[in-house]
């Protein structure tokens, strides 16, 4: 059992710095050789895992709520009173979303979602969170400097455009709602779906009018 | 814990890099340690223990080492933690005594969709004592962090907030974190960014935190 003991820990990661290899591959491949031989895992459980979050789970499932909630307006209700509950009908539910928000952007406002503390992600809806996320950079100026960040990414706020920023501290996660594009009046859910990116859910992107179909 | 972790608010990171590919895993062995975190069982570890012993990783190796490395050193440590691997085996990788407890089924990708799906922990409860805070009302946020795990960041402390709504009582991780689980009403606070960084230019922004009652005055 656990023993929560603070003060070896941070002498065991001491004694692994110097320890372990330095490179990161060999690091991992140490620790699954050793959970192998231990008994604690198999090989082929977690390539189930790898699989399961290359293709299923992913921003795609994302991208398929967001699509409902701008063609179905009581979806869209039932996502911002309770999220986890309206993603649970499409099945989404999973890992990091039993306590979902949702925020919408509108013309004045742009939201931002970011994790300073670790790098907390809804990982059932968006997968794996990408690189920029979870380094210090994005971490550190997300909360301080949202504008700069966003047009690192090239995304140009009008100047009366109001930025929240939503630093994920408890176990809720967050899910920015874009805006749906003009020119997409004639979209069926699947189209829809093809143009919303990963970021835009996160909110480094924002304008979708320019995304092709299929382009997720 | 005033740590290395606490990273809001801090300058010297320099630009984003934002032309990394869109696929979820950029190397095999992250697409291995992805994996390998979703299956493994340590007893009695909780998500915020599993996060401190994360933040307690050396400084220079939290800063340099690629996130999901970190996990794999983290996953380490606590398995150290519980005596499910010893000391001398984290450090060789050589095994020293076998698990007593049956291996896990293997299973298929389906079952680990299916897995994935009743992964959807929840942290709230209930309890007996009201709120204390409305929406609206004014509260300045605790000076200090406690030298253990703790939610409220640097950059948010002993500032004034406003209620903006409440979520209900969850597992405050200030002791989830040490094995032990209470539960706490559990608030969105809104902070200007003027009253954070008031010295910053064009800082017309809001940040919003979700944040414990005893983080709050």
């Amino acid at each position: 059992m656990a023993k929560f003991d603070s003060d070896k820990t941070a002498k065991l990661h001491q004694e692994l710095h110097s320890h372990l290899p330095s490179e990161s591959a060999l690091r991992v491949k140490a620790l699954e050789s050793l959970l192998v031989k231990k008994g604690l895992v198999d090989p082929r459980t977690i390539d189930a895992w790898i699989e399961a979050y290359s293709e299923e789970i992913g921003p795609k499932r994302g991208a398929r709520i967001i699509a409902r909630s701008w063609l179905d307006s009581d979806f869209r209700q039932r996502l911002l009173t309770d999220a986890s509950a309206a993603i649970d009908e499409m099945g989404f539910l999973g890992n990091a979303t039993a306590h979902l928000k949702v925020v919408e952007n509108t013309r004045s406002t742009h939201n931002l979602v970011v994790c300073t503390l670790c790098s907390c992600y809804p990982f059932s809806i968006l997968g794996v969170a990408p690189a920029w996320y979870k380094a210090a950079a994005y971490r550190s100026r997300a909360v301080r400097d949202p504008r700069g960040v966003l047009s690192e990414f090239g995304v140009n706020l009008e100047s009366d455009c109001q930025i929240n920023v939503w630093d994920s501290t408890a176990e809720l996660r967050y899910l920015v709602i874009p805006e749906r594009p003009a020119g997409t009046e004639n979209f069926d859910e699947d189209e829809l779906t093809g143009i919303v990116t990963r970021n835009s859910m996160i909110g480094t992107d924002r304008d979708l009018s320019s995304v092709r179909k299929g382009d997720i | 814990m005033d740590g290395i972790h606490d990273l809001g608010g801090k300058h010297g990171f320099g630009p984003i890099e934002v032309t990394q590919t869109e696929k979820p895993f950029n190397s095999e062995w992250e697409a291995r340690e992805w994996g390998l975190s979703q299956c493994v069982d340590v007893p009695g570890v909780t998500i915020d223990w599993w996060r401190h012993c994360r933040e307690l990783i050396m400084p220079e190796d939290y800063l340099l080492r690629p996130y999901l490395d970190s996990w794999a050193q983290t996953d380490l440590a606590t398995f150290v933690d519980a005596g499910v691997i010893s000391r001398s085996e984290a450090l060789s990788g050589e095994l020293e005594f076998v698990n007593e407890q049956l291996p896990p089924p293997v299973i298929t990708t389906e079952q680990a969709i299916e897995a994935d799906r009743k992964a959807a922990h929840r942290f709230d409860h209930t309890i007996e004592a009201e709120p204390r805070y409305q929406f609206g009302q004014t509260i300045t946020t605790k000076l200090n962090a406690p030298e253990g795990h703790t939610r409220l960041p640097q950059y948010a402390r002993g500032r004034k907030g406003t209620i903006h709504a409440y979520h209900g009582v969850h597992v405050f991780p200030d002791l989830s974190s040490r094995g032990i689980i209470t539960h706490q009403h559990l608030y969105s606070v809104m902070f200007t960014a003027t009253e954070l960084w008031p010295e910053d230019n064009n800082t017309d922004h809001h940040i919003f935190l979700d944040l414990w009652e005893s983080y709050l005055n």
